[in-house]
C-alpha cells in the first residue's frame, strides 16, 4: 500500500515539476516571439561594432537550453516512454 | 563582406523549423552523432545563408553539449584535460574555419560560400555514410565479428601515438596512464574544429580521433567529445556572433523542436539491433548527400565556374534537391518511429508474459512470508556502479544478506539521455555490456556465499529515480549504497542522490562510505524521541540480535537546552535502553549536548563503531534545504556506515 501511495506522490511531483518547466520554457518562448524584432536589430548592432551585444544570443542559447531540455527530458518520461530496461 | 540577411519568420516557416528541428533531433538521439548533418542543409533549404545556417546550429548545440559533459563526468566517463586541451586546440581549427568561410563569403558573396559548404556535406557524407553503411552490412551478415573482438584492444595507430615522445610536448591524461605529445592533439583538435566550423558537426573527426589515435574506450570518447563540443561551440558560437552570423531566433526555435525529437530518438536506439541504426544513419547521410548535390551546378553556374544553366533548370534540380531532403527527414522519423513502437509493443508482450510468470511463482513465495511490524530483512537491493564508492556497499550488502539469510537485487544505472551525443548506440550497449559483466561478477561472489542473487542493468538518466523504482518493482527491504564526497553548497544546490534516496524510499537505506567495515563491533544508535527515532530503536534491536553487536544510544540536546528538556531526553534514552535490554541487547545510553550531527560522530569515534543507525523524517526538496537534515549531516561527516531507518 505504501509502495503505491509513493509512486503516486512521485508521479504527482513529476506532474508538477514537469508542468512548471513547461510553463516556463514556453513563457521565454513567448518572449523571444515579442521581442523577435530586437534581436534582428542586436545582429545589426553586432554587425556595426558593438561587439559587447554578444552577450544577448549567447545568454539566450544557454538559458533556453537548460530550461527546456529539463523540461523535455521529464515530458516523454512523464507520457511513460522510456528507455528499454 | 556582404550584409547577412535572416528570413523573415512567417507561422509557416516556424512551424517548419520546429519539425526540422524535431526530426534533425530525433535522426541525432537515434544515431548518436550531431544532427547538424540535417539541420544545417535544412536551413539552407529554407533559404537561410550557409553561413548564418552554421552559425546558428552551432548556437543551439553547444549548452546541450554541456549538459552532457556535466552528466556523464558524474559517471567518471569524461577526460575534462583531454577534452580541454583538444577543444583549445579545436577553437583554433572554428577561428580557421570561420575565416575561410568569411574570407569564401567576401569573395565570392553567399553562393561562394554555399557552395563550399555543399561540397564539404558531399565529400564528408560520403566518406562517413559510406563506412556507416559497410559496418552496418557486417553486422547484419553476421556479428561474430564484434563478439570475437577482444574488449578495449588498444588500436595499433594508438599504440604508436603512445610510444611517441618529443621532449618538451609530454602531456599525461589520467583516463588512459599515458603521456601523448600535444603535437599529436593540435591536428587533431583542429580538423574537429574545422570540421565544426565548416557544417557544425565537429564529432565526425573528433570521436574516432580519439579512439584510433589516443586510444581512448568509445564511451569516453564520446563523453570526452561533449567537451570539446562545448568549448569549441561556445568559442565558435562567440566567434560567429561577432560577425552578427547567429540567428538566435533560428537556433531556438530548432532547438525548441531538437530537444523532444532527441529523447524520442536515444530511447528508440534502445529497441532495435545496432545495424538497423547504421543502416538508418548511412541512408539519411546518402540521402542528404544527394539532395545537397542537386545545389551544387547552380551554385557553379551563378558564379560562373561552369557554362550558366538556364533559370528552369537551377529551379528543378533545386527542387529535386528540396524534394530529396524532405524525403531523407520523412524517411528518418518513420523508420524510427516504426522502430520504436515495433520495439515497445514487442517489449511490453515480453514483460505482460514474463510478469505473469512471476506472479504464478515468484509473488506467492513472497506472500507466504510472515508478517513483521518490524520491517523484515529478506530481500536487498544494492547500486553499484563499479566505482571504489559502490564496492564498500556491494561488499557489506553481501555480508549482510548472508547473515540475514536475505535475497539480493544488484543494480547497475546506464546513463542514457541527451549526453549521449557522440556515438550513440554502439557506445550505449559497449556500456550495458561492461555493466553486466560487472554485476555478473558480483552474482558470483553471491552465490559463491549461497546467496540468492539478481541482477539488473537499467537504463535511465536520473541515479534515485532508478534506484527508487527498482526498489518498489521488487519490493525490497533494504536499499544499501555507496557516497559519492560532494560536500557543502555543491551538494545543497545540486542535490545527492543518496539524500535523494533517503528521502524517497519506502524502506531503510543502509549508506556504505568508501571505507567503511561493517564488522558486528558496535552501534551508536541515535535517537530522538520521535516515532521514526522508535522505528531506528526496533531495528537497530534486530541488527544488534543478529550480529550480537553491543548498542550505545545517544540522544542531543542543544547547549540552550532547558532542564525539562533534558529529563525528556534522558526518558527518551532510558525506554530506548530498556526496550533493547529486554531484548538481550548488550547496551548503554546517554545524553549529549551540543550540535547532534557532530556530536554522534565524536561518539561513534570513541565507541569505535562500525554501524550508526538512524530515523529518518524523510525531508526532501525546499523543506530539505530550508529545515536541513541531521542524517544528511551525519552521513556528510562520517566514514561509518549509516543505516537509516525510514517511518511506515
Amino acid at each position: 500500500m505504501s509502495t503505491q501511495s509513493n509512486s503516486a506522490g512521485s508521479t504527482a511531483g513529476a506532474f508538477v515539476s514537469t508542468l512548471a518547466l513547461g510553463s516556463v520554457s514556453a513563457a521565454l518562448y513567448l518572449l523571444l516571439y515579442l521581442h523577435e524584432e530586437k534581436l534582428e536589430t542586436i545582429a545589426n548592432l553586432i554587425r556595426q561594432g558593438h561587439k559587447s551585444y554578444v552577450v544577448v544570443p549567447i545568454g539566450i542559447a544557454l538559458i533556453f537550453s537548460f530550461i527546456h531540455g529539463a523540461f523535455t527530458g521529464r515530458f516523454w518520461d512523464l507520457l511513460g516512454l522510456k528507455a528499454r530496461k | 563582406m556582404e550584409s547577412i540577411q535572416f528570413i523573415d519568420l512567417t507561422f509557416s516557416s516556424t512551424f517548419i523549423l520546429f519539425l526540422v528541428g524535431f526530426v534533425g533531433g530525433m535522426v541525432s538521439g537515434f544515431i548518436g552523432s550531431g544532427g547538424a548533418f540535417v539541420l544545417t542543409p535544412a536551413m539552407m533549404t529554407m533559404g537561410v545563408p550557409a553561413i548564418v545556417a552554421v552559425a546558428s546550429n552551432m548556437a543551439h548545440k553547444f549548452p546541450k553539449a554541456l549538459v552532457g559533459a556535466y552528466k556523464r563526468n558524474k559517471y567518471g566517463q569524461v577526460d575534462i584535460k583531454l577534452g580541454v586541451v583538444m577543444g583549445i586546440f579545436a577553437e583554433i581549427g572554428v577561428l580557421i574555419g570561420k575565416n575561410v568561410m568569411v574570407n569564401i563569403r567576401t569573395a565570392f558573396g553567399p553562393t561562394g560560400t554555399n557552395l563550399y559548404v555543399s561540397f564539404v556535406f558531399v565529400i564528408v557524407l560520403a566518406i562517413v555514410g559510406g563506412i556507416v553503411l559497410r559496418d552496418g552490412l557486417k553486422e547484419q551478415q553476421g556479428n561474430a565479428d564484434t563478439k570475437d573482438k577482444p574488449p578495449h584492444k588498444l588500436p595499433p595507430l594508438a599504440q604508436w601515438v603512445r610510444r611517441l615522445h618529443i621532449p618538451g610536448t609530454m602531456i599525461h591524461f589520467k583516463s588512459i596512464d599515458a603521456k601523448v605529445s600535444f603535437l599529436v592533439l593540435a591536428p587533431l583538435g583542429m580538423a574537429t574544429g574545422m570540421l565544426a566550423a565548416t557544417i557544425a558537426v565537429g564529432g565526425f573527426i573528433g570521436v574516432p580521433a580519439m579512439m584510433y589515435f589516443i586510444g581512448l574506450p568509445a564511451l569516453m570518447a564520446s563523453a570526452t567529445e561533449l567537451v570539446i563540443a562545448f568549448v569549441m561551440g561556445m568559442g565558435g558560437s562567440i566567434l560567429y556572433a561577432m560577425e552578427g552570423a547567429v540567428d538566435i531566433r533560428l537556433s531556438m526555435i530548432i532547438l525548441a523542436g531538437s530537444l523532444f525529437g532527441i529523447q524520442i530518438g536515444a530511447i528508440g536506439t534502445t529497441y532495435v539491433k545496432d545495424y538497423v541504426v547504421k543502416f538508418v544513419m548511412a541512408a539519411i547521410m546518402l540521402l542528404v548527400l544527394v539532395s545537397r548535390f542537386f545545389y551544387i551546378p547552380g551554385y557553379l553556374s551563378q558564379l560562373g565556374k561552369i557554362a550558366p544553366i538556364d533559370e528552369g533548370t537551377i529551379r528543378l534540380l533545386n527542387g529535386i534537391g528540396e524534394g530529396t531532403l524532405g524525403f531523407a527527414l520523412l524517411f528518418g522519423a518513420v523508420m524510427i518511429l516504426q522502430a520504436l513502437y515495433r520495439g515497445i509493443s514487442e517489449h511490453r508482450r515480453e514483460q505482460s508474459a514474463a510478469s505473469a510468470a512471476v506472479s504464478a511463482t515468484g509473488l506467492l513465495a513472497a506472500d507466504a512470508r510472515p508478517l513483521s511490524p518490524l520491517g523484515r530483512f529478506g530481500c536487498f537491493l544494492v547500486a553499484s556502479d563499479n566505482s571504489d564508492f559502490s564496492a564498500a556497499a556491494v561488499r557489506e550488502a553481501l555480508g549482510m544478506a548472508q547473515k540475514c539469510k536475505a535475497r539480493i537485487h544488484v543494480m547497475s544505472l546506464v546513463a542514457s539521455g541527451l549526453e549521449y551525443g557522440g556515438l550513440g548506440n554502439p557506445v550505449l550497449k559497449e556500456e550495458l555490456s561492461l555493466a553486466q559483466t560487472h554485476l555478473d561478477g558480483i552474482s558470483q561472489q553471491a552465490k559463491d556465499r549461497g546467496i540468492d542473487c539478481e541482477t539488473h542493468v537499467i537504463h535511465g538518466q536520473i541515479v534515485d529515480q532508478e534506484i527508487l523504482s527498482t526498489a518498489q518493482r521488487f519490493n525490497t527491504d533494504l536499499i544499501v549504497m555507496g557516497r559519492r564526497g560532494r560536500r557543502g553548497l555543491a551538494r545543497m544546490m545540486l542535490g545527492h542522490a543518496t539524500a535523494r534516496v533517503i528521502g524517497k524510499s519506502p524502506c531503510n537505506v543502509l549508506v556504505v562510505p568508501r571505507t567503511a567495515h561493517i564488522e558486528g563491533r558496535h552501534i551508536v544508535l541515535a535517537t530522538d524521541g520521535s516515532r521514526h527515532a522508535d522505528r531506528a530503536v526496533m531495528t537497530a534491536g534486530q541488527l544488534a540480535h543478529q550480529c550480537q553487536t553491543p548498542i550505545t544510544v545517544v540522544s542531543v540536546i542543544d547547549h540552550e537546552a532547558t532542564s525539562e528538556q533534558r529529563i525528556r531526553a534522558e526518558q527518551v534514552v532510558g525506554r530506548a535502553v530498556d526496550y533493547l535490554k529486554g531484548q538481550n541487547i548488550t547496551c548503554e545510553g546517554t545524553v549529549l549536548t551540543g550540535r547532534p550531527d557532530g556530536e554522534i560522530i565524536d561518539m561513534v569515534n570513541r565507541k569505535n563503531a562500525d554501524l550508526i543507525v538512524v530515523g529518518s523524517h524523510g525531508l526532501t526538496g525546499l523543506e530539505r534545504i530550508l529545515v536541513g537534515s541531521t542524517t544528511e549531516r551525519i552521513l556528510n561527516g562520517t566514514t561509518t556506515a549509516v543505516f537509516v531507518v525510514k517511518g511506515g
